[in-house]
């Protein structure tokens, strides 16, 4: 199975005097998680907005296998925007029927694939209701269902965990892995980044106009490691931080995050001595998370900037 | 394109089945007809239960209550053929201090008669004076008498003057009265009316007509007839001319109307006329704005509630926006044919007189169709600009409203076309293509002669128009559909048309 490439390359985007997104790229392949972050105003929604096709870039382009954008033929996509609406007084399979329509699927096509998504989320009962008569958390799986229920080659959801309960959400996850698996091109938005580091394989961090960083999960966290190590034990060790050769990052009742002094006391030797005091329950090299590393980023590149 | 008839059919699907598309279509256009209508029928079919009771304050001493009794007899019966109106000499035999002037007034005419006739007495004698000159003194005797005749009629000549002072004042008095008495009467409901002759009424031509309900144009109307015909009575009259002519100059006249059509004469009828035409506008004007309504909802509803978004990541703007003309302007199309389809039953059961209407003719019907396409997709263009642009429904529906008084502006002026469907202003109206629509409906069934030229000309202009409007709206929905809560600036937009 062929590889299927979403680029974004030297993507600029202005309303009026305001920049929105500069010379921006990034490639997503199919089969991968791509997360699209950033903070509020980043240019995030504008950028999915370009994929779509919605807004057009003021210079840049966007291609799939190679071809423009505004140019493809029989490539389907499915969005679902931040902003979530759905027809009030419709019914919930009449407005699946017409968004699976509007991308070519047979209306016979589209109410199967429509009834066997509605079942598949528990929502079956719902088929007939007006949309109007459903809570907030039903009309959102709908507009899930309305997003990939016509298979689409590219799948782009825009903070798509977003007042789904825990149950839902894995249901939705689980879902997104089968997408993934049929060599499709996934990509999410979201502010909740332990969604995200789950999620996620490859993702690109925006921050005013511009990419911050871009990659996959592990090489950032990678990149972002402090050579400091985790260790949780049964019981407090307060005699660790006397330790010479020993720097605490951060202290918890049970656990410590530390850094070793270069040429000072070997790692096996601390060990030995909390091993002789208490059980050591973790013991890990510590790598920061997407939340840490972002909120590092950012924060650095405002500096810069001011 | 495929994407087009997709959104076409959803938006006509959706919109078909709803409650105010059923109410628009096939109660609204019956609720509006008896509107215009029943106030006619009521107004014509008012039930002759009993005959009217109208009071008569005469001051003229003409003795005008024959003559009028006589003239509403002649016009107008009741369907038993008893008079419709009689009238009544308002009395004043309670008003006391009218009762005591009048017998003053009497003492005064009694004083006035036998001093009249003191005076014929004394002219009698003196006559005979003169004719027999043998009397004694007779020198004497004609001088006393003159004397007492000069004095009798000064006497005669101030009673006279004293009779005519008293006589104004017991006019005015019994105006006064009279007045009052038929005020009470017309309060309780005995009288209908009462009528005041005043005693210079056939010079003046005026006469009061006192009623609770002077609005009641049908009544009035009928007095205002029967009046000039009295009045004009008697001023002939008065010019000498032999009363035995006069019934014969009088006889009531009906004027039959014919209009000259180019298939020939047809009777013509007010009714058919002017309400006709103007339910033609209201139905073309109420399928216009049912259906340029829809578009302008459906845009606020998809953008308020962001469907926009989703919408336009699966068809393109153009796409969304002919789709959605072309599935609620098929709606229209569907109402005005049921519309056509109410109108051939009522037809062809004999509802309504086919014989007697010209204009409802296949020709017209084209015409109709063509002027609610058109009306449509000029509307229905600058519905979906407003719908784009607007911040809120509140913003929307002011410029809706707007809009709709401009297109039924023409309706006011429906008496002006009535009376000549190709004045120059009507024809320079019909050319503005906020208003050709509602102008040509009204003017095509109503012109004599062919108005082929400003038939294409509106025509024509209104497609170029058409495609002006669409080209901005597309640029402006393109652009304003992502923007929301966002009142935008006039230069904003212009900035929109401006780009390809």
């Amino acid at each position: 199975m062929s590889e299927n490439i979403l680029e974004v390359r030297n993507v600029s985007k202005s309303f009026k005097e305001q920049v929105v997104l500069k010379n921006l790229s990034f490639t997503v392949k199919s089969g991968e998680t791509f997360g699209l972050l950033g903070p509020n105003g980043a240019g995030k929604t504008t950028t999915m907005r370009m994929i779509m096709n919605i807004l057009q870039p003021d210079e840049g382009e966007i291609l799939f296998q190679g071809q423009p954008r505004q140019r493809l033929k029989g490539v389907h996509f499915g969005y679902l925007p931040e902003e979530r609406g759905l027809y009030p007084r419709a019914r919930v399979l009449d407005v699946l029927v017409y968004f699976g329509t509007l991308n070519d699927l047979a209306p016979r096509k589209a109410e199967v694939e429509a009834i066997r998504y509605l079942d598949r989320l528990g929502i079956i009962e719902y088929t007939d209701t007006r949309i109007n008569e459903l809570s907030k958390g039903i009309q959102q799986k709908i507009q899930f269902i309305a997003a990939f229920l016509h298979d689409p080659d590219v799948l782009i959801l825009d903070e798509p965990f977003t007042g789904l309960d825990p149950i839902n959400q894995s249901v939705l996850q689980e879902i997104l892995e089968e997408f993934k698996k049929k060599n499709k091109v996934l990509i999410l938005s979201t502010h909740m980044m332990d969604q995200a580091e789950k999620m996620c394989d490859h993702i690109c961090l925006i921050n005013q106009a511009q990419v911050v960083i871009d990659g996959s999960v592990s090489n950032i966290r990678k990149r972002f490691r402090e050579d400091a190590y985790y260790l949780e034990a049964d019981a407090p060790i307060p005699f660790i931080s006397s330790l010479k050769g020993i720097q605490i990052l951060e202290e918890g009742k049970n656990n410590y995050k530390f850094v070793l002094e270069e040429g000072s006391v070997s790692l096996a030797e601390i060990l030995k001595q909390v091993e002789q005091k208490t059980k050591i329950r973790k013991f890990e090299v510590f790598e920061p998370s997407l939340h840490d590393i972002f909120i590092r980023l950012i924060q650095e590149q405002t500096e810069v900037k001011s | 394109m495929k994407n087009i008839f997709r959104v076409a059919r959803w938006e006509f699907v959706s919109r078909i089945k709803s409650r105010s598309f059923l109410f628009n279509t096939f109660i609204s256009p019956f609720l509006f007809t008896a509107v215009i209508t029943l106030p006619l029928f009521i107004f014509n079919l008012q039930p002759q239960i009993t005959t009217k009771l109208i009071g008569l304050i005469d001051l003229s001493g003409q003795n005008i209550k024959e003559e009028l009794q006589r003239e509403l007899n002649r016009n107008y019966r009741l369907d038993n053929r008893s008079s419709e109106y009689l009238v009544m000499n308002v009395a004043v035999n309670n008003s006391s201090s009218y009762n005591r002037m009048a017998s003053k007034f009497e003492e005064i005419k009694s004083r006035l008669d036998s001093v009249s006739l003191v005076y014929d007495q004394i002219k009698e004698q003196r006559m005979e004076y003169y004719k027999n000159t043998r009397i004694p003194n007779r020198d004497y005797v004609l001088r006393t008498s003159y004397e007492k005749l000069q004095n009798t009629r000064e006497e005669k000549e101030l009673i006279e003057i004293e009779l005519s002072r008293f006589k104004t004042a017991l006019d005015s008095l019994y105006k006064r009265e009279a007045q009052r008495m038929a005020d009470s009467l017309l309060y309780t409901d005995v009288l209908n009316a009462y009528l005041i002759f005043l005693p210079d009424f056939a010079k003046t031509g005026i006469v009061e007509y006192h009623t609770k309900t002077p609005g009641d144009l049908r009544e009035v109307e009928r007095f205002e007839k029967i009046l000039q015909t009295i009045i004009i009575k008697k001023r002939i009259l008065n010019d000498q001319i032999p009363r035995s002519k006069l019934q014969r100059w009088f006889r009531p006249i009906y004027l039959k109307k014919y209009q000259l059509l180019q298939e020939g004469q047809q009777e013509w009828n007010f009714y058919v006329q002017f309400y006709g035409p103007l339910i033609g506008v209201f139905l073309l004007f109420m399928a216009i704005f049912t259906a340029g309504g829809y578009v302008f909802s459906s845009v606020l509803l998809e953008k308020s509630n962001r469907v926009i978004e989703v919408l336009l990541s699966y068809v393109t703007s153009s796409q969304l926006m002919g789709g959605k003309i072309l599935g609620l302007g098929f709606l229209g199309l569907v109402q005005i044919f049921s519309w056509f389809a109410i109108t051939g039953i009522l037809l062809s059961t004999g509802i309504i007189p086919a014989d007697k209407i010209s204009y409802l003719t296949m020709q017209n019907a084209l015409y109709f169709l063509i002027y609610f396409s058109l009306g449509f997709l000029f509307y229905g263009a600058i519905f979906v600009t407003i719908g784009s642009v607007s911040a809120s429904e509140y913003d929307a529906q002011q410029i809706n409203q707007l809009l709709r008084t401009i297109a039924i502006f023409p309706v006011l002026l429906s008496l002006l076309v009535l009376a000549n469907p190709n004045a120059p202003l009507i024809r320079l109206l019909s050319f503005i293509p906020f208003l050709t629509p509602s102008f040509m409906i009204m003017r095509i069934p109503l012109s004599i002669e062919p108005i082929t030229f400003d038939i294409y000309g509106t025509i024509l202009l209104m497609i170029v128009s058409i495609g002006f409007m669409i080209i901005i709206s597309g640029r402006i929905f393109r652009m304003s559909t992502l923007m929301v809560g966002k009142k935008l600036t006039p230069q904003e937009i212009w900035t929109w048309i401006k780009i390809k």
